[in-house]
């Protein structure tokens, strides 16, 4: 015991002699002291986090899972339903061929409306047919001289009364500006034709999607045709109704003839 | 792992204190410490977890799978099944759907070949030998023979004077009226062949409605709007003959008003003259 007393009033003296060392050693001793460690089967801690775990894995499963296969059933009857009834592919393959096989019927048609049709055999009305079977816009301007050539010019004023030639004239410009709108509208028919069939051409690569768009725009130049037609009508309208102004022309000349042929028997019967 | 960690820190720990007992100055005893600290502080391990974090944690994920993410996989799932109802039930019932392909096939059967029938009902009405072939090939439907109502129009209505039998205004004029005339024959011709193929895409695009789904019939009527575009188009080309046929024969009047004109001026030249003689 005494000798233990001695050893220790050695260390501590050897202590006190060396403080710095002995502080440094203590501050170094706490910071590497062990500290506790995580045992994987003795440490409830783990077991607390596998149960939690195991919980998260059965609740992913039952209510995450479970919902999404709730939604895959309901997707998949959806998908079924599209697919089946709502836009079947083979369905909408036939009524592409079927776009196919309506280009071929209308491009016979447009064939079958080019076929020439000219019938005129002398040379002055060959050529006047020509321009008005031509449907190009560019022969409009040719109408005038050739129109005159076959139906002769209004007569000049030493030839006709001044309201002969104004009935000659009128009438003149309705026949020509009806046989101008003829080629006009000649020429927009065959534009239609054209756009008619590229309008079956996308058709036919459209999807169901995109088809309801280019009918649309069929729809469009529908409106546009109808439009044209009108104009066409219309212009025969005038034609008509030209006519229809002539006839009373003829009626109003022959009175006022019958008048002046009234009143120079009178004045003849009058003279002694 | 740990037993080679804890011997690591053993032989760490007896160097340590072997060199803190021999350093010699206070330089190295504080080198020596600073040492010692750096090495703990970088190899120590985190603070680890207290257990009642961890419990919270799980909890927490578990509240957010059985709260937030059920409702909103809940609420996906009514709305699906609200938009398949729709779809089936609305939209795109089968019963209305076959219902409509029915009243096609219905249709196609009260009235396609009752039309047909009425428009092939024969007009003719020419009885002796010339009119009668130029009635059979205005009204025969066909294109490839176009020739053939030039042939019968001159055998029915004649043919053009020669140079010496008439004059060059006059025939002119009838060589202008004849060639309207059949020309516009012959777009009829052209124009009844037209006709029955567009009547033979209607019946290919009412034969295929009769089979359609929902999704295949939009291009079916994208398709009958360019037909329609197609059979409008060739409306005009009629209308524009029609309206070359009206002006010629204007034309025709008032040329002929422009002849009289010019006779009764040349009849008044001349009766003037007549009396100046006298």
């Amino acid at each position: 015991m005494k000798k233990a007393m001695q050893h220790a009033r050695r260390g501590f003296a050897w202590i006190w002699r060396h403080k710095v060392r002995t502080v440094a050693l203590l501050v170094v001793l706490v910071l590497v002291a062990p500290k506790p460690v995580k045992s994987q089967f003795l440490d409830p801690c783990c077991a607390i986090m596998a149960a939690g775990l195991n919980t998260i894995g059965s609740t992913l499963s039952s209510v995450i899972g479970g919902g999404l296969n709730d939604i895959l059933s309901i997707e998949q009857d959806i998908s079924k339903f599209e697919q089946t009834v709502v836009w079947p592919q083979q369905l909408i393959n036939q009524a592409r061929s079927l776009v196919a096989s309506m280009r071929g019927l209308f491009n016979q048609m447009e064939g079958v409306m080019r076929i020439p049709v000219n019938s005129a055999t002398l040379p002055a009305t060959q050529q006047f047919e020509q321009v008005l079977l031509s449907r190009d816009p560019n022969q409009i301007a040719q109408t005038t001289t050739q129109y005159a050539a076959v139906y002769g010019a209004v007569p000049d004023n030493t030839a006709a009364s001044p309201q002969t030639r104004d009935l000659v004239d009128m009438t003149d410009a309705a026949a020509q500006a009806a046989m101008k709108r003829a080629i006009e509208i000649d020429a927009l028919a065959d534009l239609e034709l054209q756009a008619a069939d590229q309008i079956n051409q996308s058709i036919a690569t459209a999807a169901p999607g995109s088809a309801p768009i280019i009918e649309a725009q069929a729809d469009a130049w529908l409106v546009r045709a109808n439009a044209y037609t009108q104009s066409a009508t219309a212009d025969l309208m005038r034609v008509r109704a030209v006519d229809l102004a002539n006839a009373s022309a003829n009626v109003k000349n022959g009175a006022a003839n019958s008048t002046a042929i009234q009143q120079q028997i009178y004045n003849i019967l009058k003279r002694p | 792992m740990a037993i080679l960690t804890n011997m690591l820190f053993g032989v760490f720990f007896i160097f340590f204190c072997y060199g803190m007992i021999v350093a010699k100055s206070r330089r190295q005893l504080l080198a020596l410490a600073l040492a010692g600290i750096l090495a703990v502080s970088l190899a120590s391990p985190p603070p680890a977890e207290a257990q009642a974090s961890i419990i919270t944690a799980i909890q927490s994920v578990l509240n957010v799978i059985n709260g937030k993410i059920q409702v909103a996989l809940t609420a996906i799932n009514k709305v699906r099944s609200t938009i398949n109802k729709y779809y089936q039930e609305a939209i795109w019932p089968v019963a209305a759907m076959n219902q409509a392909r029915a009243l096609v096939t219905q249709m196609i059967g009260q009235y396609r070949n009752l039309m047909q029938g009425i428009f092939s009902i024969r007009l003719n009405s020419a009885t002796l030998p010339n009119p009668v072939a130029l009635e059979n090939v205005t009204r025969n439907h066909q294109t490839g023979d176009l020739a053939a109502v030039t042939t019968s129009f001159t055998s029915t209505f004649g043919s053009v004077p020669t140079a010496t039998a008439a004059s060059p205004a006059d025939r002119t004029m009838m060589d202008m009226d004849d060639a309207l005339a059949m020309d516009n024959l012959k777009t009829l011709k052209e124009s009844d062949s037209a006709d029955d193929l567009a009547l033979q895409a209607a019946d290919n695009i009412e034969d295929q409605a009769s089979q359609a789904a929902a999704g295949s019939a939009p291009f079916l009527t994208a398709t009958a709007v360019a037909a329609s575009i197609q059979s409008q188009a060739l409306t005009q080309k009629m209308l524009a003959a029609e309206l070359r046929q009206e002006a010629a024969r204007l034309a025709h009047e008032n040329a002929l008003r422009k002849r009289g004109a010019t006779i009764t001026g040349d009849v008044s030249t001349q009766i003037l003259n007549l009396l100046q003689k006298r």
